[in-house]
């Protein structure tokens, strides 16, 4: 296995894109990802392309996207993990270039939400478990499936709707500083405890939107990087896992077993402790997500997420500072775009790139992504360092 | 409360031609779980060499790789274990009002269902007991698990 440097990464703007098609979105990701690397089409050898693509009209995207960027030929191999299809997308990438068959290779993730009605993308979300058990018996729904863990994880631990709000008013803080983000805007407790059920006990405001958006990361070999930038950020390890699709044989709902496996293997791979996390991106697509994703990357004990977020250990500055960028929550979900999404922040993160009042202080300069797929189906965890 | 900005660009549309989807499921090797719910039994299979139990119903068993499996009765009482009432019903459902979907724990197994006799999400515990039987939704014209507290 090579060392393998992220040298350069680009974002859309994340929100309702109805002013682009798929691919002039993704060329806004990976035009910036080409500039920022200094690198030309030409210099990529592999292209993977991650979306999930359920509401889309375009079914086969991959060449569609690859061609508008000027990347036929270099790949393209589609991939998909539902909401860690970034991740995934990231994990071919670079396993392509660690094994060696190529120097150079882009990661790309996108997802058009917005180009159907809101009842269809939850029919389409609620069919991400197992549809013929599940959504065609019983209707579930995407925050449904996380409300179970909600209920559950508020009876056991004592956990509160309070709790959970306070991970919506930080992420929100945040986002409201990120000009790239879907809500610009803070929120108060108060307004997200009032806001209307969804699927109880989460209400409106403790659910991430429905996003349009692209990221792309370019990646490369340790000798490529070394020549072309003195700014390279090393994938130390990818970590991944994954868990049953019928919900119903899942072993509690109290935490997210793939995510604990996940974060398992990439800390084992990169000799990183948890403690030593300074930033992470997490996966709040839902509050309570962002609390269990607290315990199940170690940076706190089972149960008590609620208290770690209430006692502001996840704030910039705090014990790791989660989700600088506003997170899914309020910088947005585009399926496939989010995990190459939490990617592009934790670099410009380590780069110390960002805007006041979101930049993470450094000492290590170690940072963490997390990136679940579906409801805990699938769980990846990447660390990075600088 | 600062401003809300946020980001929503529109423009210029056209519609694409319209796509739908009306698949054919084929479910013989678990017909007798289906053609059950109509006879108010709730079946799991059970593989006869290694005993693995499967809910929902498999025909084949990933554990030893034999297909020779038998069909066990899920008891008809259980105890939740978790739950959620979906207010934002997607498309299919929008014709029904608020419903809770839990999660029951029987015998050996764990089920989804619908809770039928309590529309108040907050009258509902974790961990109480629950009657486990099929019931016919007329609007879908199908049985589903319902649960009764």
């Amino acid at each position: 296995m090579r060392r393998v440097a992220v040298v350069g990464v680009g974002m859309s703007a994340f929100g309702v894109r109805n002013d682009v098609t798929i691919q002039e979105l993704v060329w806004e990701a990976v035009r910036e990802a080409l500039d920022d690397s200094g690198l030309k089409q030409k210099d990529i050898e592999l292209s993977v392309v991650g979306t999930v693509n359920t509401r889309g009209y375009e079914l086969m995207p991959a060449v569609v996207v690859n061609e508008y960027s000027g990347l036929t030929g270099r790949g393209p191999v589609r991939v998909e993990a539902a909401c860690a299809t970034g991740s995934a997308a990231l994990w071919t990438a670079y396993s392509a270039v660690a094994s060696g068959q190529v120097d150079v290779a882009i990661a790309i993730g996108v997802e058009k939400m917005n180009e159907v009605d809101t009842a269809t993308s939850l029919a389409v979300g609620g069919r991400a478990g197992n549809y013929l058990w599940e959504f065609h018996m019983y209707g579930t729904t995407f925050p449904a499936y996380y409300a179970f863990y909600a209920t559950a994880h508020m009876q056991k631990f004592g956990t509160t709707e309070e709790q959970m709000a306070m991970v919506a008013v930080k992420n929100h803080k945040y986002a409201s500083r990120n000009p790239k983000a879907h809500f610009q805007f803070e929120v108060t407790l108060e307004e997200v405890l009032k806001s209307r059920p969804i699927a109880w006990p989460l209400k409106l405001l403790d659910c991430s939107p429905i996003s349009d958006g692209a990221a792309a990361a370019v990646l490369a070999s340790e000798d490529v990087a070394r020549k072309i930038t003195d700014t390279p950020v090393w994938i130390e390890a990818i970590g991944y896992s994954s868990d049953t699709s019928n919900f119903t044989r899942r072993p509690h709902y109290l935490g997210l077993e793939a995510t604990r496996k996940a974060a398992e293997m990439a800390y084992r791979r990169s000799g990183v402790e948890p403690r030593q996390v300074e930033v992470a991106e997490v996966h709040d697509c839902f509050t309570i997500a962002e609390i269990m994703a607290y315990e199940d990357l170690g940076w706190v004990e089972k149960g008590k997420g609620g208290i770690f977020i209430a006692e502001g250990q996840s704030e910039l500055g705090g014990k790791v500072s989660v989700n600088l960028s506003g997170g899914l929550k309020a910088k947005g979900h585009p399926l496939g775009a989010t995990g190459l999404a939490q990617i592009y922040e934790l670099v410009k993160q380590l780069r110390e790139e960002r805007e006041r009042g979101r930049q993470a202080p450094l000492r290590n300069y170690i940072a963490l992504g997390h990136n679940v797929g579906g409801t805990g189906h699938y769980a990846y965890v990447t660390i990075l360092r600088r | 409360m600062s401003e809300k900005r946020y980001t929503k660009r529109e423009g210029f549309k056209i519609s694409s031609i319209p796509l739908t989807y009306k698949h054919a499921i084929p479910v013989s090797k678990t017909e007798k779980f289906w053609k059950g719910l109509a006879e108010g039994k709730i079946y799991a299979t059970r593989c006869k060499i290694c005993g693995s139990l499967y809910f929902p119903p498999q025909a084949d068993c990933a554990n030893c790789r034999s297909a020779d499996m038998e069909w066990v009765e899920v008891p008809e009482e259980g105890v939740l274990v978790t739950f959620t009432k979906v207010y934002a019903r997607p498309q299919g459902y929008e014709e029904f009002d608020p419903y809770i979907i839990a999660i029951v724990e029987a015998g050996d197994v764990r089920v989804m269902g619908w809770v039928m006799n309590i529309n108040d999400e907050s009258k509902i515990k974790i961990g109480s007991k629950v009657k486990i039987k099929p019931v016919y939704i007329e609007k879908h014209d199908k049985y589903i698990i319902g649960f009764y507290v």
